[in-house]
């Protein structure tokens, strides 16, 4: 039986950027997981971004159920107090994440109130944009918090692992380089190049040529940096294997198979420090209360079992995953029964046991901007604190500026 | 002083008209092109192609019924596939192509999807308006689509009331039709969506809601006055900001990806000296020295669309359109339904190792199997002549990839047709035009 180390692995990943996965990957850990016990090495810290596209209304998700102002402003949208999972005497989080308040109880929930940044933009693209580059006051968006990270990684040591999956359709701002070509996987499937695809190796050798000494930033030479990666990457996940092996059961919902993927990948040791997947549905303008649950229940649902299927790896020491949105609702509800686009609003961080809790500080309801919540943590710090404390790159450089940690991760 | 980047191009002195910049001419205006084509664009000259482009012609009568019945078929049965095999027939085309690449253009600019509208009539509609002012008039075209059904349905004009305004269509008139981020404020926003409260839609058509509309006075960008709609798309059209847009967008279609300051200066003014006729300014821009410059060239990355029936026209291929548009959305251009009301991004964003992966493996399917439909490749692309073919499928007469190809040729066993084809169509440059 041949397997492929872990060395190899890595070495086919060389000059690959990132990888893109929102389909289901047959289970290809078992093989893989076997390797890498073999190879004994320690295992890589991992982040997973997951992004809650269009504005989680950040107010029913953590529920103030003892503010008076919350109740008055929302009469009709409100989740009421009686049906709150309460986590203390002032809020608790939305009836249908009840996989969240698990986490939370078994402490390795954090939950960062108030994130935000100074004059929040409340145009989804450009908040958005924002929020994945982590430039605010940038005109032209080029590359994205990670996409620098890797980058400085790679041209440190262009032999690490410093390659990410992702889990959208398309490379996600935040993973964008301006200098390598992000390879990205939409549907495990596809990913393939069948017998006579390519007219032969001679194709391939001399790409593999040009590929090599092409560090320009031509449209040409992103091309041919692409294509070489993305014939890699099929060839090492050909050799991964097809065997289908979830140890926990996942929600059949998007984001369940989506995560469902990434801890089939994490457990193979899929060289990848950064894997991004999407959640869509937020921009909750009318009729919020039922798509916002179901979209919360999914999002609760699939970290659920995400969890517990690290668990079962024995790998949840080595795995944060971190919610973001590009703002949060208004506190007041609008005419059609939804909430329109607001600022601050809260976030939520999966960390290794023992790290969960509050963070931040909850933003105030007497001095609002415009009827919008006000920023009491820069999602800069957040991200300073992942980067520093986590993935072991400094924050500074990647972030132009020096932001405070947030306590949910170890110093 | 420097000459305008919109100087006309001058084929007198170094560089002659010729294969490459034909092809640059054709590959630009056209989803795809026949190798017939290529030749005749050299024969006629950049002057004569362009106004030739630029002029509508009667419908193919050989195409025209496919599309109608495509169309019919569409509204029968409510399926939008056949809709959208109508519009991309149209594209591959050779009668109007200007006209359905600009329609497109539109459609990418005024983003909006079926996913939302739900109706194939509106959508069918909207397309139309679209094509109806490919080369029209911007100014005409910002107003009538602010009172387009499938618009009003997309961006909820109809929760636009008296004590309630709705923002999202003042925000995306604002934000991503005629001026971008940073050329108006908040207040301007809810300012205007007031001046669109009660434009609404009623049995398929608009219809203003006069019980619905907030006359009282508005300030939009520093004007104060009892604006309606049309006065608010009056005031973006007369900023400054506004040709800025809609010259980036037509630089960003047809010429440079990043064009220079310079040229979207020379664009805007232009585009204000017509007063956003849009047909003159095209035809200075495509016979511009900017738009056969050579930072243009293959600057472009193709699009699904570009890529894919510029593929399927190229080799003569009656395609099979469930597979082709199963292909489409897959690499990410679902016509009628762009991802959001920004559109495709494209460029880079096209590229992904998904995408890549999947266009290669396409290259490999249609040349060598009936997958995509029957190919019947043009006697041109037979020919012995290594660089004429590669002329017609990379618009290139660059020595070096001639050289490049030839060594690569070398290497296959018994290169026959089909595996020639192969390989010059998943080299890296044709990726790019």
């Amino acid at each position: 039986m041949s397997r492929i180390s872990r060395r190899q692995l890595l070495t086919g990943l060389g000059a690959a950027g990132c990888i893109s996965f929102s389909g289901q990957i047959p289970g290809l850990w078992r093989r893989a997981m076997l390797d890498a016990a073999e190879s004994g090495k320690s295992a890589e810290r991992i982040l997973v971004l997951v992004q809650l596209a269009g504005g989680n209304d950040g107010l029913n998700t953590l529920v103030p159920f003892t503010n008076d102002v919350y109740y008055r402003e929302r009469p009709a949208v409100a989740i009421a107090r009686d049906r709150v999972l309460k986590l203390n005497d002032r809020c608790g989080l939305h009836p249908a994440m009840g996989e969240f308040r698990r986490l939370y109880d078994e402490g390795r929930l954090a939950i960062v109130e108030g994130v935000g940044y100074p004059q929040p933009d409340r145009s989804h693209f450009r908040s958005m944009d924002i929020w994945q580059s982590a430039h605010p006051s940038a005109t032209d968006f080029r590359d994205g918090w990670i996409g620098r990270s890797l980058d400085r990684e790679f041209q440190r040591d262009a032999g690490s692992s410093e390659s990410l999956a992702l889990g959208t359709d398309r490379t996600p701002l935040s993973l964008l380089s301006q200098t390598r070509a992000v390879p990205a996987i939409e549907d495990f499937q596809q990913y393939r190049i069948t017998g006579a695809a390519l007219a032969s190796g001679s194709t391939r050798r001399p790409l593999e040529k040009l590929a090599a000494e092409s560090s320009g930033t031509s449209e040409l030479d992103f091309i041919r940096r692409g294509l070489i990666g993305a014939l890699e990457t099929a060839d090492r996940l050909g050799q991964l294997g097809d065997r289908n092996s979830s140890l926990e059961a996942f929600p059949a919902t998007g984001m369940g198979r989506k995560l469902q993927t990434v801890a089939g990948l994490i457990a193979a040791d899929f060289p990848a420090r950064v894997y991004f997947v999407s959640l869509d549905g937020f921009d909750t303008h009318a009729q919020q209360l039922a798509g916002h649950q179901a979209l919360l229940a999914e999002l609760s649902d699939a970290v659920g079992a995400f969890a517990k299927e690290l668990d079962a790896h024995r790998r949840s020491d080595q795995v944060v995953l971190l919610t973001f949105s590009e703002f949060g609702r208004r506190v007041a509800e609008n005419g059609s029964l939804g909430t329109d686009h607001g600022a601050a609003s809260v976030l939520f961080a999966l960390t290794p046991p023992g790290h969960g809790g509050f963070h931040g500080t909850p933003p105030s309801f007497d001095k609002l901007d415009d009827g919008d919540l006000i920023h009491t943590v820069d999602f800069r710090s957040v991200y300073a604190t992942v980067l520093d404390r986590w993935l072991g790159i400094p924050s500074r450089e990647i972030l132009a500026g020096e932001f405070a940690p947030v306590p949910f991760l170890p110093g | 002083m420097t000459a305008s980047p919109l100087s006309p191009a001058d084929w007198s002195e170094a560089r002659s008209w010729g294969v490459a910049p034909a092809a640059h001419l054709l590959r630009r205006l056209q989803t795809g092109y026949r190798p017939e084509e290529l030749r005749r664009v050299m024969d006629e000259g950049p002057e004569q192609t362009v106004d030739r482009l630029l002029t509508e012609h009667p419908e193919d009568p050989s195409i025209g019924p496919a599309i109608a019945s495509l169309e019919q078929t569409a509204l029968a049965t409510g399926q939008i596939d056949s809709l959208r095999a109508a519009w991309l027939l149209g594209m591959t085309t050779p009668v109007n192509p200007l006209r359905e690449k600009l329609t497109l253009m539109w459609h990418n600019h005024f983003a909006t999807s079926y996913g939302k509208v739900k109706s194939l009539e509106l959508m069918r509609r909207q397309i139309d308006l679209f094509r109806r002012h490919a080369w029209g008039n911007f100014g005409a075209l910002l107003h009538e689509v602010s009172r387009d059904p499938a618009m009003l349905v997309w961006l909820d004009g109809n929760s636009n009331r008296k004590r309630h305004p709705n923002e999202n269509y003042a925000r995306e008139l604002m934000e991503l039709f005629s001026l971008g981020v940073g050329n108006y404020t908040e207040r301007d926003i809810q300012e205007a969506a007031r001046a669109f409260s009660g434009w609404h839609m009623r049995h398929g058509d608009y219809w203003f809601n006069s019980l619905q509309h907030d006359d009282s006075e508005k300030t939009v960008f520093g004007k104060t006055g009892r604006f309606d709609g049309d006065e608010v798309v009056d005031l973006c059209l007369e900023q400054d900001a506004c040709s800025r847009f809609v010259a980036s967008r037509l630089l960003q279609t047809f010429v440079h990806p990043r064009p220079p300051e310079e040229w979207t200066t020379a664009v805007a003014e232009d585009l204000r000296q017509e007063t956003f006729e849009l047909r003159p300014v095209l035809r200075r821009l495509f016979l511009s020295s900017a738009f056969f410059s050579s930072e243009a060239r293959n600057s472009l990355i193709k699009s699904p669309v570009e890529f894919v029936l510029g593929s399927t026209t190229l080799l003569g291929v009656a395609i099979r359109w469930p597979e082709t548009l199963r292909l489409l959305a897959s690499l990410g251009q679902n016509v009628y339904e762009p991802p959001s009301v920004k559109g495709w991004e494209g460029q880079r964003n096209w590229v992904t190792s998904t995408t890549l992966m999947l266009r290669t493996q396409f290259i490999a399917d249609l040349v060598q199997t009936n997958q995509y439909g029957v190919a019947s490749p043009s006697k041109l692309l037979e020919s012995a002549d290594l660089s004429g073919v590669l002329a017609i499928i990379l618009g290139s007469d660059s020595p070096q990839l001639l050289a490049s190809v030839r060594e690569q040729m070398s290497g296959l066993a018994k290169p026959d047709q089909k595996q020639r084809l192969t390989l010059l169509m998943q080299l890296p440059e044709y990726h790019l035009y």
